[in-house]
């Protein structure tokens, strides 16, 4: 009897803790939220209040005076979005490749990939600007991209994706005469949906959030991303409360919504990420 | 017979054409933009080279004697040091913590798990703008509220002493999230049977938790310490967008003095900036080894 009551006592506290953390969690997201149609005076106010006293979406509707918010829109959707896109294609292809096919070096190249994977990007950053400055694509959505467009954690999970497959699926595309690349793309890419989510929210969140990144290879304000972008001018201290407060909000909406609708994809990407040692 | 193999051998050299060609794009860029420059890193941290890459000169390993003369280095290293030591277990001990309240697969769980992992999905800069303006001792409403209970106004990244703390707090507050998620997923794999069996025997939820939950999960524990080791000692955004290295240099990273040397302050000695590169690529490949070799040992002591 006096076991229960302790194992209910600790449910309880358990309870307890856990909401309160997931409280501290929400609070300063709320706030953003909220304190983003505050009027200009409302964000300035002191005492602070949470919510705003008198609702405005003039924060909203002024942003773009203060801050190239639709460049820097423009910018972070074209690198974010180019860079899952061709890097979807080339990881699939390659992952393929090393999965399903064989030849000749294959197994040396394939770990010479993964060992890419630890190389950390500060080893790289400053001989990789002289090769984008050398090429005159600093300061260029091509120069932001190129990089990119391929990672090696993204072959390696394309690939143990692909290993998963059923050996016979490809026979029956040989035997109608089917090019190997229409066999990957009408048979085998089709069959790789999920995993193709997963790897894509993994590649769109992480480039849409970099910072030291696009930092380092733009140098005018009209090509920085969302997350570089606010991040100087906020260092530069030029810029109002309520204009960085509604551009931060806009920032974070993309991915907010994305994360609602296709948690799973997510968390599923991490997973994976977490299953590489 | 012969011309069946002649056909089979000609259908192997075009499948691996094939695969030659599918593998072609990645290669080259895997090449161009991850293998050259690593090699460059080294070959650059010898020379003199700046952002004007005019009368570059080799210098032999002037910039690494240089290096470890230079008191802001010795500097970063030591906040480096002290943010990952501190933040690596809060962020952890935090997620393992709430792995044992919330490794369930019920409704309520489940919902806590999926807010916990919100800031995770945020970028660094967001979170620390927002953060920012929450701590501002003057119109900050953290620093109101403690107020309001008694507490005189602190300066949280304004003081040299409380500002790498605070960040260490903001860091961990984005990223328990994200470890408790790979840690409940493992402690939900645990074949049920072991604690069934464990009941049996009468053991305690503590007991169970040493015994079948820590050695259960010991791989992802060890994967997490190792990838959030790596990346604290290169953390670069929470100073950048909270602190700026700030207030008196206490809270400057070896990532950020890269950066701040490379590409921030004249002459833009990129020379020097690669050389520092390698050094703390040397520190973290050397911490990466060590806690590889001393956490692995554990997980065997775990298994007996």
């Amino acid at each position: 009897m006096n076991k229960r009551k302790k194992v209910k006592l600790s449910a309880v506290a358990g309870c307890i803790i856990t909401t309160l953390i997931a409280v501290t969690v929400l609070i300063p997201i709320l706030w953003l939220f909220v304190s983003s149609f505050k009027t200009d005076v409302g964000v300035i106010k002191f005492p602070p209040r949470f919510f705003p006293e008198e609702w405005t979406l003039h924060q909203y509707l002024y942003v773009g005076d203060s801050i190239p918010i639709f460049e820097m829109i423009r910018n972070t959707v074209i690198f974010a979005g180019g860079v899952t896109v061709i890097s979807l294609l080339f990881d699939s292809m390659a992952g393929y490749a090393f999965a399903r096919m064989r030849f000749i070096g294959s197994k040396l190249l394939f770990s010479i990939i993964l060992l890419t994977m630890m190389v950390p990007f500060q080893i790289i950053m400053t001989p990789l600007y002289i090769e984008v400055y050398k090429f005159h694509l600093l300061d260029t959505y091509l120069g932001l991209i190129l990089p990119r467009a391929t990672s090696a954690f993204g072959i390696y999970m394309m690939s143990s994706f692909f290993t998963g497959l059923p050996k016979s699926l490809e026979e029956s595309g040989r035997i109608d005469g089917m090019s190997e690349f229409r066999i990957f793309r009408s048979i085998m890419l089709p069959l790789c949906k999920p995993a193709l989510v997963s790897l894509g929210i993994f590649h769109f969140m992480n480039n849409w959030n970099d910072l030291l990144y696009p930092l380092m290879l733009t140098s005018s304000q009209n090509k920085r991303t969302l997350s570089a972008g606010l991040a100087v001018l906020v260092g530069n201290k030029v810029i109002k409360y309520g204009p960085t407060l509604a551009a931060t909000m806009i920032s974070l909406t993309p991915l907010l919504v994305l994360y609602i609708f296709c948690q799973k994809y997510f968390i599923e990407g991490v997973a994976t990420a977490g299953m590489k040692e | 017979m012969t011309e069946r193999k002649g056909k089979k051998k000609r259908f192997q050299a075009q499948n691996q054409k094939s695969a030659y060609l599918f593998i072609m794009p990645s290669m080259i860029i895997l090449s161009i933009f991850v293998f050259i420059p690593l090699i460059a890193s080294f070959v650059i941290s010898m020379t003199d080279m700046n952002i004007f890459m005019k009368d570059v000169q080799f210098v032999g390993l002037k910039n690494f004697t240089r290096l470890f003369t230079d008191g802001r280095v010795g500097n970063a290293t030591f906040n480096s040091l002290y943010f990952t030591l501190l933040e690596v277990p809060l962020q952890i001990g935090l997620a393992l913590f709430l792995t044992v309240c919330l490794a369930k697969n019920n409704r309520y769980s489940k919902l806590l798990r999926s807010v916990y992992y919100l800031p995770f999905v945020c970028s660094m800069t967001a979170i620390g703008i927002v953060w920012s303006m929450l701590l501002d001792p003057n119109m900050g409403l953290v620093a109101y509220w403690l107020k309001q209970t008694g507490i005189e106004t602190i300066a949280f990244l304004k003081d040299p002493e409380l500002a790498m703390p605070t960040v260490i707090v903001v860091t961990a507050w984005k990223g328990f999230g994200y470890t408790l998620t790979l840690l409940a997923a493992a402690v939900l794999n645990i074949s049920q049977s072991l604690y069934e069996a464990a009941e049996m025997d009468g053991a305690g939820s503590f007991h169970k938790f040493i015994h079948i939950t820590i050695p259960g999960i010991w791989p992802t524990i060890s994967f997490c310490i190792v990838t959030s080791t790596i990346s604290a000692m290169q953390m670069f955004d929470q100073a950048y967008v909270m602190t700026q290295g700030g207030p008196l240099n206490k809270t400057e990273t070896v990532v950020q003095y890269i950066y701040d040397r490379g590409f921030q302050t004249a002459p833009y000695d990129l020379g020097y900036a690669s050389a520092i590169s390698v050094y703390l690529f040397v520190i973290v490949a050397v911490m990466t080894f060590v806690l590889r070799k001393f956490i692995l040992s554990r997980g065997e002591d775990a298994d007996e």
